[in-house]
């Protein structure tokens, strides 16, 4: 998956995802199109409910959408079955989750390694790589330790770890500091800006952090499955930045 | 690749307490099973082993066992000097004519069973030669004597050595005790013959003749012979076959525990099932993640699948341990079981559970692991990503 520095690496093209509740329908995303260029860090931003995980979803082939196209580096998602899929996001793709979800009876390395096991590297080579992701986030002394002996904070860089060890160009991350304090999540998200600087990764990030404008390269508003546009998503920008009192991110477009 | 192994195994390690329970009714089963299995196979071993090759068994023509047959003297006079029969060091030859009867006895703990007296000739001794005096004497013929087995021993009023044991119409002293190799001889009390027909009142003096043949080429020519004797109608056959043939009755038992061992089974899959769809319930956003992270439906199932695998197979081990230990603490303290149900008589068995019987419990909990396991294990795999990590 090569794609050249600021084309974009990601296509969103008229989506829509629906979900069926017993006869009630719920509308989580409407005609979304959005373009994300290789080597961005991205935010979606919005309040609860305005399907910002949906999308991020629908881009990491989590979940495929009622309607239209989200194409990967050329891969039309949708033309996958779902074990093509699953293979394609072993490969493709980094998962960060809010809860961090890591295996509770695995040690750190384990965990680390477990998306290699999708791979034909042997075992020496997985344990390496593992340990070298870790360095990465700076967990080096804590290779065997198991998640319930680890702060969140420590947690979520070893998700991070996990998202990078199998050298993916996208990394996707659903409110990755949601459930950590303000120390910590400063340090997520710069470590998150780290992956897109120092290794070219794509990163797309769902967030309500208002933090997380002083990171991102491009932040992206939505409400109520609609993503905003010129005045709207401006005005939600400085919503967001007023109740941070940061400054420094450039807005979208 | 899968998930490995060591994922499923410190998962049921994870949850001690729960995979102790179900592990606990697995072992439940597979004690009962192995026990019940263990008995019955037993007591076919003792029947079996009974049986000797270079033997053949005369009774009359349609009985299917020596309580239910009856012999002349006259047929044993003529067939004792048949071609072909072993003969001993004064050149008698080896033909041992037997009469079968089953009184009660009563046990040393007020009970009352049937055991197998069996009236003999000296010459029984050579015809059976796994029996040997173990202590004491042999009997002397028309002296009231009797010589009773291993079995027997302590285990009914009377049945020890210098003792007096009271059935039929006599007292008999009990002069000698014997063994036979485990087999069934050991749960039955001799005496002399002749005395024996008097006081059961027969009107035949026998019950049948077993025959050591000289050379094993003998021994179908022998049987052809007798069975063909127009005389008086007698059916002969290799004495293992009749052994054989008795324990044919411990099948039916077989195939009666394999049923109750298989429901039993049933409800601890259903405990194994419970168990691990806890865990699916439990780890729902975990698989989510493996699932997000590209693990397949098939690695999740079977991961799944060998933890309720790994949970039967503990419950396998601890239940083999105990009814290994059970069974040596039951021959320690009881000697030998008593087992009616093979023939009318008791038979007094020394309980062993084979490796064969823990085989079939091990293919039952196995059985358990993976039935029980495999509702769970697929709900796990068709769990979806997103409704999965939604749970989160
Ligand atoms: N699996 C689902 N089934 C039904 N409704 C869902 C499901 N996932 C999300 N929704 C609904 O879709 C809307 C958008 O959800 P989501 O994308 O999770 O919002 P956000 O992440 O912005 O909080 C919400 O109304 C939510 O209740
Ligand atoms: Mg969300």
């Amino acid at each position: 998956m090569d794609a050249t520095p600021g084309a974009p690496l990601i296509q969103i093209r008229d989506v829509s995802r629906r979900y069926v509740r017993g006869v009630d329908e719920v509308h989580a995303l409407e005609r979304v199109s959005l373009d994300i260029p290789a080597g961005h860090f991205v935010g979606f931003m919005g309040p609860s409910g305005s399907g910002k995980s949906t999308l991020l979803n629908l881009v990491s082939g989590i979940d495929r959408p009622s309607e239209g196209d989200v194409i990967v580096a050329g891969q039309r998602l949708n033309d996958l079955s779902e074990d093509e899929l699953a293979r394609w996001r072993a490969r493709h793709v980094g998962l960060i989750f809010q809860f961090f979800n890591l295996i509770p009876v695995l040690s750190a390395r384990d965990n680390v390694a477990l998306p290699l096991l999708l791979t034909k590297l042997d075992k020496a080579e997985r344990v390496r790589r593992a340990e070298t992701a870790l360095r990465v986030v700076g967990l080096e002394d804590r290779l065997d330790h198991y998640p319930r002996t680890l702060s969140g904070g420590e947690q979520q860089r070893v998700a991070i770890a996990r998202a990078i060890v199998t050298d993916p160009d996208l990394i996707v991350a659903d409110e990755p500091t949601g459930d950590l304090d303000a120390r910590n999540a400063e340090a997520i998200l710069d470590l998150l800006r780290q992956l897109r600087q120092h290794f070219g990764k794509t990163v797309v990030m769902v967030t309500h952090d208002p933090r997380a404008l002083r990171f991102v390269d491009d932040a992206y508003h939505l409400d109520k499955g609609v993503l905003l546009e010129g005045e709207e998503a401006a005005r939600a920008q400085e919503a967001i930045r007023v109740s941070a009192g940061a400054a420094g991110a450039r807005g979208p477009r | 690749m899968g998930l490995p192994l060591s994922y499923s195994l410190r998962n049921v390690g994870a949850r001690r307490g729960r995979t102790l329970m179900t592990a606990g009714v697995v072992a439940l089963v597979v004690v009962a099973c192995s026990l019940f299995l263990g008995l019955i196979s037993s007591l076919k071993r003792t029947l079996v082993s009974t049986g000797d090759a270079r033997n053949i068994v005369v009774m009359r023509k349609g009985s299917d066992n020596d309580g239910s047959s009856q012999l002349t003297l006259e047929a044993y006079q003529a067939i004792r000097f048949f071609d072909g029969i072993a003969r001993d060091a004064q050149d008698q030859p080896l033909a041992s004519p037997e009469l079968v009867v089953q009184p009660f006895f009563r046990t040393r703990e007020g009970g009352r069973e049937n055991v197998l007296v069996r009236g003999v000739e000296p010459v029984a001794l050579a015809v059976h030669d796994n029996v040997r005096i173990v202590e004491g004497r042999m009997l002397t013929p028309s002296s009231g004597e009797a010589i009773v087995g291993r079995g027997v021993l302590g285990r009914y009023a009377g049945a020890s050595l210098g003792d007096d044991l009271e059935f039929g119409r006599a007292r008999w002293h009990v002069v000698g005790i014997f063994d036979a190799d485990g087999s069934s001889f050991e749960s039955e009390v001799w005496v002399d013959v002749r005395e024996l027909a008097n006081d059961a009142k027969r009107p035949f003096p026998y019950s049948g003749v077993r025959i050591r043949v000289a050379r094993p080429e003998q021994l179908e020519p022998l049987i052809r012979r007798i069975d063909d004797d127009p005389r008086f109608a007698l059916e002969a056959e290799r004495e293992t076959e009749y052994y054989a043939k008795q324990s044919e009755s411990a099948n039916t038992l077989y195939v009666l525990v394999v049923g109750i061992a298989v429901l039993a089974g049933i409800g601890a899959g259903f405990g194994a099932a419970n168990t691990m769809y806890a865990a699916v319930q439990a780890r729902t956003a975990e698989i989510g993640t493996l699932r997000a992270l590209g693990f397949s439906r098939g690695a999740i199932l079977t991961s799944f699948q060998v933890e309720a695998l790994a949970v039967a197979a503990i419950g396998f081990v601890l239940g083999a341990l105990c009814s290994l230990a059970l069974s040596a603490c039951l021959r320690r303290l009881l000697g030998g079981i008593g087992f009616g149900a093979a023939t009318f008589t008791v038979n007094v068995i020394t309980l062993r559970v084979s490796a064969a019987d823990l085989l079939f419990a091990l293919l039952l909990a196995l059985v358990i692991g993976t039935a029980g396991g495999f509702g769970p294990a697929w709900r796990a795999a068709r769990l979806r990503p997103i409704e999965a990590l939604r749970k989160a």
